[in-house]
C-alpha cells in the first residue's frame, strides 16, 4: 500500500462511520445542486422562450436561482458546522493518536474532495434527469404543450460546478481554520461543551416583543394594498427578528419565570418539564426559530401562489370586465365617438359582432379626504389615506344602468366602500348636496387602481360640473410631481368570436386606435379651425392579457412550489440534526434519570412530551405568524387582481394542513431515530 | 435487622449473538445489617459493579435472590420497581451523576419530587440535610460551578434526602483528591455514626480502611471478610493492605 493513499481511505472510511451525520448532509448538497441546476436549466430553455409573458417568467427563475444559490450556501454551510461539532472528538482522537494538524487537514480535504465532487456530480445527474419531469410539471400548469427532445442546459452545468466548487472550498477553509485554531483537548471535548445555564437577557426580549408587535401591528393596521406592499417588507423583517429574539431569550425568561414559581415548579410533571425546556431551548433556540421562518416562508409562498393560480379565473373577470376595453387619455370634444364608430367598423370587418358596449368619459383623480372635504393630491397612492375620485355624468350614468338619476344643480350621487354619512361634499372646495348614496355601482373600469385604492364613484349632473371640476383640478395638477391624464373616454365591448378571432380582431382595432383624430375648433377670433387631437391611448383585450396573466401566474406557482419545497427540505434536515444532537446529550441525562428513581416509562413520556413541545412549537408559532400576515396577504394579493378572500383563505387553511400533515412525517421518522440513540 | 441479604446470587453474561458467556457473580452471599458500614473491595472487572447494580434492582440476576427491608426484589412488578427505589434506597456515584440543567438545590430536591411530596415538606428536609453537608451556601448554583467535592456532598444529599433504607455508594472517592476524599470519608463515617446503613463499593484501600466490615470479591465469589471490630483506621488499612497483597501473590488466606 502506497503511503499516498491513507488520506483518502481515511477520509473515505471516516464519511462511513459518521454516515449518521455525513449522509443527510450530502443528500442536502446533491438535492440543492440539483434544484440549482434545474432552476438554470429553465431559466435558459429554448421552448420557454416562445411563450406569452416569457420575460416575466424568465426574471422570476433568475430571481429563484439566486435566492436558491444564497440559500444554499448558508445552508450548507450550517448543515457543516453541525457536522464538525458532532466530529470534534474523533479529530481529537486522531490529533492525540499521534496525527499532526496537517494530517488531518489532508484528511478533511479528502473528505471535501469526495463529498464535493459525489455531490456536485450525482446532484447534476439528477437535475438533468429531473429537469425535464420539473419543465413538463412547469408547461403543465401553464396548460402550455410540452416539446419532444431532451436537452442538457450546458450554462446550468457550469454555473452549478462553479458555485458548489466555491461553497466547497469555502466550507474546506472554515473547517481548516476551526482546526488549526483548537487545541486537542478541546477537540476531544468539543462534543460537550456550552451546557451552562442561558441568562436572562431582559432588553433583548422586550425588544423582541416590541419587534413581533410591531410586525403584527403593521400587518394588521395596514389599510392600503399599495402601502401594503411596501410596509410587508418590513414587517417580515420586524417578525423574523421578532421570532429570533423571542425563541433565544423570550422562551428562557418565560420558563424561568415558571421556575420562580415554587408550588408549580416543584410538581412531579413541570420539575423536569420546565428545566429540560430551559436547557433544551439554549441549545436549539436559533435552529427552532430558523424552522419556524422556513415554516412561515413556505406557507406564504405556496399558499398565496396557489390563490393566485386557483383564483386565475377571478382575477381575470376582475381585472378585464369586458374583452376589450379602450381608454383615450385626454380626448378631444367628439374624440370618443369617432374613435368608438371607427373601432365599430374594425369590428363589423372581422364579421363579429359586439355586445355589452358601454362607452363613456370619465373624470378620476388621486385626492385626500378630511372629514367631508376632498383636496387634489399628487398621484402618489402610497401616502396614506389618498383615495381616488372618479366622476360620471348623469346622462352617461342614466344610459349605462338605466336607472334615473334626475339631479338639480349641484347635486351628486355617490357610491363608496367607505363608510360616508355626509349631506354635503366639499370637493376641490365646491360644495355639493348628497342626494344619495347608491348601493351599488356596475361601471366599472378595467384599472387595478380601482381594486387597490379606495375609489368614491360620484354622478355629477352634466358636463359643464364635470368641466369645472376637471378646469379646476388642472391648475392645482400643475404643481404635481406625478402626472396624468384624469380625462379618460372609455370604449369597452364584448365579442362574440373564438380567441383567435377576438385577438386578431384586437389588432385591428389597436391599429384603427392610433391614426390620428383631427377635429375643428372655433379660435378666439371665431373662426373654425382644424387642429389633431393630442391625445393617448391604451387598448386592451381579455384574451390577450389573460394567456399573459395565466403564464405568470403559474410561474409564481412554480417558483412558490419550487422554493417551498427547498424550504421544507432545510426546515427538515434542521429538524433531523437537532434530534441527533439531543439525542445524544440526553442519552446520559436519561441514564441518571433512571438510576435517581424514575421508572422508563416516566423518562420516555416527559422526554417525549418535551421533545414535542419543542418539535411543534415552531409550527405553532407559523401558524400565529400566518394568521396575523392574513390580513396584509389579501392586501397585497388585491394588487395582483385577487380579491377573492374566502379563496385565499381556504388555499391558507389547504396549505397549513398538508404542511402539518408533512412535519409530522418528518417528527414521526426522526423521533424513531432520537429514541433509538436515547435508549 | 437485616436490612440486606443476598443469597445464591449468579449473573452470566451472553455476548450479543449467544456466543460466548461471561460469568460476572458466581454464587454471591452476604448480608448487611441496620447501620452497618460495609465496603466491598476488589480489583476492576472483579463484579463490583454489577453486584452493585442487581442491589440498586437496575440489572437482573441470572439465578438468587435479593431481599431488600423484608422485600425480594425479584418478585417486584417493573412497574413499582422505580418507587421502590426511590424510596429504599440512595445512591452516590463515582462520576456524581448530577444533572447540569438543575441547580444544586434542584438536584436534591429531585427525589422528593419524584415521590410527589408538597414544596413545604421538601424546603424543611433540604434544609436539614444542607446543613449536615455544609452545603447551604452554594444551593442556588449550578454543578459545573462547584468543586468535585461539593458535588459529590450534593449527590449524598441526594441520595440521604429521601431518608433511604440503605445508602449504596459506587467508588464515591474515585473522582476526587485525597484531602477531599478524606473529608468525605468522614462524613461517611458520620452519617453512619447518625444509624445510617452504607454499603460502598471500591478499590481503594484508604476508603474501605473507613469501613466497620470490608467483603472481598473476586472473579465474581467473595471469599473474605475483615471485621474492623476495635482497630483504628490505620490498623485497618494495614489489615486490608496485607489481605490484597497475600490475594495478588496467590496466598491462602484466613481470619
Amino acid at each position: 500500500m502506497r503511503k499516498s493513499s491513507l488520506y483518502p481511505r481515511l477520509a473515505v472510511l471516516s464519511i462511513k462511520n459518521n454516515g449518521k451525520f455525513y449522509y443527510p448532509y450530502i443528500l442536502t448538497c446533491i438535492f440543492t445542486i440539483a434544484m440549482y441546476y434545474i432552476m438554470v436549466f429553465i431559466q435558459t430553455n429554448e421552448g420557454i422562450r416562445d411563450m406569452p409573458g416569457s420575460d416575466s417568467l424568465k426574471s422570476f427563475m433568475e430571481f429563484g436561482s439566486v435566492i436558491i444559490g444564497i440559500f444554499a450556501t448558508i445552508f450548507l454551510f450550517y448543515t457543516n458546522s453541525f457536522l464538525m461539532r458532532r466530529r470534534k472528538k474523533e479529530l481529537g482522537l486522531y490529533n492525540i493518536l499521534g496525527m499532526e494538524k496537517r494530517h488531518i487537514a489532508r484528511v478533511l480535504f479528502w473528505e471535501t474532495v469526495i463529498t464535493g465532487i459525489g455531490s456536485i456530480a450525482l446532484g447534476l445527474s439528477c437535475g438533468i434527469l429531473l429537469s425535464k419531469l420539473v419543465l413538463m410539471l412547469l408547461l403543465n400548469l401553464l396548460q402550455f404543450s410540452v416539446p419532444f427532445g431532451f436537452s442538457v442546459s450546458q450554462k446550468g452545468v457550469s454555473s452549478s460546478i462553479f458555485l458548489f466548487s466555491a461553497v466547497f472550498v469555502l466550507i474546506l477553509l472554515s473547517n481548516l481554520l476551526k482546526i488549526k485554531l483548537s487545541k486537542p483537548i478541546e477537540l476531544l471535548k468539543g462534543g460537550e461543551m456550552g451546557q451552562r445555564e442561558p441568562k436572562t437577557k431582559v432588553l433583548l426580549t422586550i425588544i423582541g416583543i416590541l419587534s413581533l408587535g410591531a410586525g403584527y401591528a403593521i400587518a394588521i393596521l395596514t389599510k392600503s394594498p399599495l402601502q401594503a406592499i411596501f410596509l410587508f417588507f418590513i414587517a417580515v423583517l420586524l417578525v423574523i427578528v421578532g421570532t429570533y429574539l423571542l425563541f433565544t431569550t423570550g422562551s428562557i425568561a418565560m420558563l424561568k419565570l415558571l421556575r420562580k414559581n415554587k408550588k408549580y415548579y416543584y410538581k412531579t410533571k413541570h420539575f423536569t418539564a420546565v428545566s429540560g425546556l430551559i436547557y433544551r431551548m439554549k441549545q436549539n433556540a436559533m435552529g427552532l426559530a430558523s424552522i419556524c421562518i422556513l415554516s412561515t416562508m413556505v406557507l406564504v409562498t405556496i399558499s398565496t401562489t396557489v390563490a393566485l393560480y386557483a383564483g386565475f379565473e377571478d382575477i381575470i373577470g376582475h381585472m378585464f370586465p369586458s374583452d376589450i376595453l379602450i381608454n383615450v387619455y385626454n380626448p378631444a370634444p367628439g374624440e370618443v365617438q369617432g374613435k368608438y364608430e371607427k373601432i365599430m367598423d374594425e369590428v363589423s370587418r372581422n364579421g363579429l359582432e359586439a355586445s355589452d358596449i358601454k362607452v363613456y368619459t370619465s373624470l378620476s383623480f388621486a385626492a385626500k379626504r378630511d372629514g367631508n372635504r376632498f383636496a387634489a393630491y399628487d398621484n402618489n397612492y402610497v401616502s396614506d389615506g389618498v383615495s381616488e375620485l372618479f366622476f360620471i355624468t348623469s346622462r352617461e350614468y342614466e344610459a349605462l344602468t338605466g336607472r334615473p338619476a334626475d339631479l338639480s344643480p349641484g347635486e351628486i350621487l355617490v357610491y363608496s366602500r367607505q363608510e360616508m354619512q355626509e349631506e354635503y361634499l366639499e370637493i376641490l372646495d365646491m360644495r355639493y348636496k348628497v342626494k344619495g348614496y347608491l348601493e351599488n355601482f356596475d361601471i366599472y373600469e378595467q384599472r387595478t387602481i380601482a381594486s387597490v385604492v379606495d375609489t368614491h364613484y360620484i354622478v355629477l349632473r352634466d358636463e359643464a360640473e364635470l368641466n369645472g371640476i376637471y378646469q379646476k383640478h388642472q391648475k392645482q395638477a400643475e404643481a404635481f410631481e406625478y402626472k396624468r391624464s384624469p380625462m379618460i373616454g372609455n370604449i369597452a365591448f364584448d365579442l362574440d368570436g373564438n380567441k383567435q378571432e377576438v385577438i386578431a380582431c384586437y389588432r385591428d382595432i389597436s391599429a384603427a386606435a392610433s391614426e390620428p383624430y383631427e377635429y375643428t375648433y372655433t379660435d378666439e377670433n371665431g373662426s373654425a379651425k382644424k387642429a389633431e387631437s393630442s391625445s393617448s391611448f391604451s387598448v386592451s383585450c381579455r384574451q390577450l392579457s389573460s394567456d399573459e396573466i395565466y403564464n405568470t401566474y403559474g410561474g409564481f406557482l412554480f417558483l412558490g412550489i419550487f422554493l417551498g419545497s427547498l424550504f421544507l427540505v432545510a426546515a427538515i434536515l434542521i429538524i433531523y440534526y437537532k434530534q441527533i444532537t439531543e439525542g445524544y446529550s440526553d442519552r446520559e441525562r436519561f441514564a441518571i434519570m433512571q438510576k435517581v428513581g424514575m421508572s422508563r416509562a416516566e423518562v420516555k413520556s416527559t422526554i417525549g412530551s418535551q421533545v414535542i413541545t419543542v418539535f411543534f412549537l415552531p409550527l405553532a408559532v407559523s401558524c400565529i405568524h400566518i394568521a396575523f400576515a392574513f390580513s396584509i396577504m389579501t392586501k397585497i394579493l388585491r394588487v395582483f387582481g385577487l380579491v377573492n378572500v374566502v379563496l385565499f383563505a381556504l388555499c391558507t387553511a389547504g396549505t397549513i394542513a398538508v404542511f402539518a400533515v408533512i412535519y409530522a412525517a418528518v417528527y414521526a421518522v426522526t423521533a424513531r431515530v432520537y429514541y433509538k440513540i436515547v435508549s | 435487622m437485616t436490612v440486606l441479604e443476598v443469597k445464591n446470587l449468579v449473573k452470566i453474561y451472553t455476548t450479543r449473538f449467544g456466543g460466548s458467556q461471561v460469568q460476572a457473580l458466581r454464587n454471591v452471599n452476604f448480608s448487611v445489617e441496620e447501620g452497618e458500614f460495609v465496603a466491598i473491595m476488589g480489583e476492576s472487572g472483579s463484579g463490583k459493579t454489577t453486584l452493585l447494580n442487581i442491589l440498586a434492582a437496575l440489572d437482573k440476576p441470572t439465578r438468587g435472590e435479593v431481599w431488600l427491608d423484608g422485600r425480594n426484589l425479584n418478585d417486584i412488578k417493573e412497574k413499582d420497581i422505580s418507587a421502590f427505589r426511590r424510596d429504599k434506597l440512595g445512591f452516590v456515584f463515582q462520576d456524581f451523576n448530577l444533572l447540569d440543567n438543575f441547580s444544586i438545590q434542584d438536584n436534591i430536591l429531585l427525589p422528593l419530587v419524584l415521590a410527589g411530596k408538597t414544596y413545604d415538606e421538601m424546603e424543611i428536609r433540604l434544609l436539614k440535610i444542607v446543613e449536615r453537608l455544609s452545603i447551604s451556601d452554594i444551593l442556588k448554583k449550578f454543578p459545573y460551578e462547584v468543586s468535585g467535592g461539593q458535588k459529590q456532598r450534593t449527590a449524598i444529599a441526594r441520595a440521604l434526602i429521601a431518608e433511604p433504607r440503605i445508602l449504596l455508594a459506587d467508588e464515591p472517592t474515585g473522582a476526587l483528591d485525597s484531602n477531599t476524599a478524606s473529608g468525605l470519608l468522614r462524613l461517611f463515617c458520620g452519617i453512619n455514626g447518625g444509624g445510617q446503613t452504607i454499603l460502598m463499593v471500591t478499590h481503594s484501600v484508604m476508603a474501605a480502611s473507613h469501613a466497620k466490615r470490608v467483603l472481598f470479591i473476586r472473579d465474581g465469589e467473595l471469599f473474605h471478610q475483615i471485621y474492623r471490630g476495635n482497630m483504628k483506621n490505620e490498623q485497618l488499612y494495614q489489615k486490608i493492605a496485607d489481605t490484597l497483597t497475600m490475594l495478588a501473590t496467590g496466598g491462602e488466606y484466613g481470619a
